[in-house]
């Protein structure tokens, strides 16, 4: 399959992350959501986020006009029509998701590939309310996405075995190693990470250490790029949180029974870098400030 | 013989129908934006007529498939049928250490080509797609690989081994290539047969300031030394990349700014050179417009690019023993006098003597020399043509080809 376009429904974070993955790999995007403002935002969003990788010499500014020029904006879901692939990045739960892609099938080709990505949502329950099932596969970004050369890729039980193909032939055109892993809550990635997440949090909670000697701790005792309180930043609270209460929920393994100090900084809005505050404090570039 | 040139990027083409006979210009061309929407595909005929249109190229095939069709079309009277076309001639950037010169393309070459890609991991991939696709559209027609590197091949050792564990340079082929060889055979033949020099019997320092600027070394014929390395990046300050720095540098700056390693590799080929120094652009023509409007870091940029230029021809005037002759060539060495001026200023002890006059003449892809008559070391600029080496290689290749099928 030769690919045309790739469509994108949403037009938030991850959705941002894979537009600019893509496009920086030279295909043609579409993104589609409600409203014209929030695809707006999403497109600064994409803007700021490569000034930022200029000012460390990560991308150029012709990559820049590059990578903007070759992503679209809609807000008919028609004009999703023309894309041979499609990327659901918007739902939040169960529903969203299987809404969003029943309506999709309205308009796209019975042929179009659909891919959605997914950390707890499984694709197989997806997959029986679909008219075309076997079109359907789930993938696991991790953000940075522009930056992270990994996927998890997740069949159904009626995904076909050339929908497998096309997704992982995408995956290596966009400079992604793809690991494809069982349909079961959290992946791979997901499962290994939280509990260490969480363990740090518990750490801190106890007192220990401070979180800057937790993470160093880790990172440089274990020759990781990033401490797991700084990941949790990237990630987002919220969503740790949730995916942790999600996973716990349906395997009941107590490792998964979040840190007490995770809920707090939910509640509190410490969230990460995306409000600037989380276990560490960040600027307005997204910089971590040193030594608080 | 009538030679179709190919240089395939990831997604564009470049091209000429060159008849080598009259070593004439038929058409040239490129496509862009292979496989995006918004493809477009441009020729231009020998009588300046220009068309360019939009169409859907989703591959490479589609791309060569989309220029001979262009060839054939009947307004444009170019060629009447594809057979007129005897050979295809296609630029590899990487010949590793295999290829010493032009080779006829067959299987073998296609699977050698393949095994270098993991040392020219941007260039050699998409050159292969060109030659496949031209395969593909164009059967019967012989198919010449000409490289980059085949001209630096016959560097002596010490010049090609760095000086960094022997074991890398056999287990990862480490080791100086040298590039823009097409360009340093061209116009160093050029400026011999200008002087009326054998070049078996000459030495000359040929330099091509492009974007990318190298300088070679040539004792006799053959390239002995160049100032680009295991990559693109060594030797001279280049438009966007920083030629030699102290490798210790990339190491230091890779631990203070945490880079990774595409945003340390971006750094030194995407935002140094002439961009990185004058912080306003990489073109030499912006920065000496500065440097007049009394700009100081243009003026340093124009320092520093002069002077390095400089060095290396004085390295390279102590490996050759004498020189005969010093080519100037591409974008910058052909168009501006500043730069030849100010790189062989105060060297008159090597017998070099710049007639400020004929040097401020020769412009705008003019060939010219640019010594006074009393230099002892001529000096000239020759505009570079690597498109008529690819295509007169590839005749040569193809006509000592059909002599052996006559033979048998």
């Amino acid at each position: 399959m030769k690919i045309r376009k790739i469509g994108i429904i949403g037009c938030g974070l991850v959705a941002q992350g894979i537009a600019q993955n893509l496009s920086h790999s030279k295909l043609e995007v579409i993104m589609f959501d409600e409203k014209r403002y929030w695809l707006e935002n999403g497109i600064e969003a994409i803007s700021v986020a490569i000034d930022n990788e200029i000012s460390r010499w990560g991308l150029t500014p012709s990559d820049k006009k590059a990578i903007l020029s070759r992503i679209e904006i809609s807000t008919r879901i028609q004009d999703l029509r023309d894309a041979n692939i499609l990327i659901e990045a918007k739902g939040q739960n169960f529903e969203d998701k299987k809404d969003i892609l029943i309506e999709a099938e309205t308009v796209c080709d019975d042929k179009t590939v659909f891919m959605t990505n997914t950390t707890t949502i499984s694709i197989s329950n997806i997959q029986n309310y679909l008219k075309f099932p076997e079109r359907l596969i789930g993938l696991h970004f991790i953000p940075p996405i522009p930056k992270t050369p990994i996927v998890e890729i997740i069949k159904g039980v009626k995904t076909d075995e050339e929908v497998v193909k096309i997704t992982k032939l995408l995956m290596e055109t966009i400079g992604k190693r793809c690991i494809e892993v069982y349909e079961y809550p959290g992946f791979v990635t997901s499962r290994v990470i939280l509990p260490m997440i969480n363990t740090a949090a518990q750490v801190l909670l106890e007192g220990l250490a401070t979180a800057e000697d937790i993470d160093a701790a880790i990172q440089l005792g274990y020759n990781m790029s990033m401490g797991p309180l700084a990941i949790a930043d990237q990630i987002g609270i919220d969503v740790v949180l949730s995916y942790m209460d999600s996973i716990f929920r349906n395997l009941g393994d107590p490792s998964y029974r979040a840190c007490p100090l995770l809920r707090k900084m939910v509640r509190e809005r410490k969230l990460g870098v995306k409000t600037r505050e989380g276990f560490f404090k960040y600027d307005e570039k997204m910089r971590r400030i040193k030594n608080l | 013989m009538k030679v179709l040139t190919l240089n395939c990027g990831s997604s564009t083409v470049k091209y000429k129908l060159i008849e080598t006979d009259r070593e004439e210009n038929i058409a040239y061309g490129k496509v862009e934006r292979i496989g995006m929407i918004g493809a477009s595909i441009e020729i231009v005929t020998k009588d300046g007529n220009k068309v360019v249109e939009e169409k859907e190229l989703l591959d490479h095939v589609m791309a060569v498939d989309a220029i001979l069709k262009m060839m054939v079309r009947p307004d444009l009277k170019i060629i009447e049928s594809f057979d007129e076309i005897d050979a295809v001639g296609h630029r590899v950037v990487h010949g590793g250490e295999t290829f010493t010169g032009s080779v006829l393309i067959n299987d073998e070459v296609i699977k050698t080509l393949k095994e270098n890609i993991q040392l020219a991991p941007l260039h050699n991939p998409p050159n292969i797609q060109g030659i496949e696709a031209a395969m593909a559209v164009l059967p019967d027609v012989p198919m010449v690989g000409v490289f980059d590197t085949a001209f630096h091949t016959t560097m002596p050792d010490y010049a090609y081994i760095y000086p960094i564990p022997y074991q890398l340079y056999r287990k990862h082929a480490i080791r100086r290539y040298g590039f823009h060889g097409t360009s340093h055979f061209f116009v160093s033949k050029k400026a011999c047969e200008k002087f009326n020099c054998k070049t078996h019997s000459c030495n000359l320092i040929t330099l091509h300031l492009g974007n990318g600027a190298s300088i070679a070394a040539i004792k006799k014929g053959k390239s002995i030394d160049t100032s680009m390395g295991f990559t693109p990046l060594e030797g001279l300050v280049m438009g966007t990349r920083c030629g030699d720095i102290d490798p210790a540098i990339i190491l230091h700056i890779m631990q203070q700014e945490k880079l990774a390693l595409y945003e340390a590799n971006n750094l030194l080929n995407k935002f140094s050179g002439i961009l990185g120094l004058s912080g306003k652009s990489s073109d030499m023509r912006d920065i000496e417009e500065l440097y007049n409007q009394g700009d100081d870091l243009a003026r340093l940029t124009i320092d520093i690019y002069t002077y390095r230029i400089k060095k290396y021809i004085g390295a390279y005037f102590a490996v050759l023993g004498h020189v005969d002759i010093i080519v100037f060539t591409a974008g910058v060495g052909e168009n501006s006098p500043l730069i030849r001026e100010r790189s062989l200023e105060d060297m008159e002890l090597f017998g070099i003597k710049i007639d400020p006059e004929k040097n401020e003449k020769v412009v705008g892809g003019k060939e010219g020399v640019i010594s006074s008559d009393d230099s002892k070391v001529k000096v000239v600029v020759v505009p570079t043509n690597e498109e008529l080496v690819i295509a007169m290689d590839t005749a040569k290749i193809v006509e000592k080809l059909k002599g052996k099928k006559k033979k048998k």
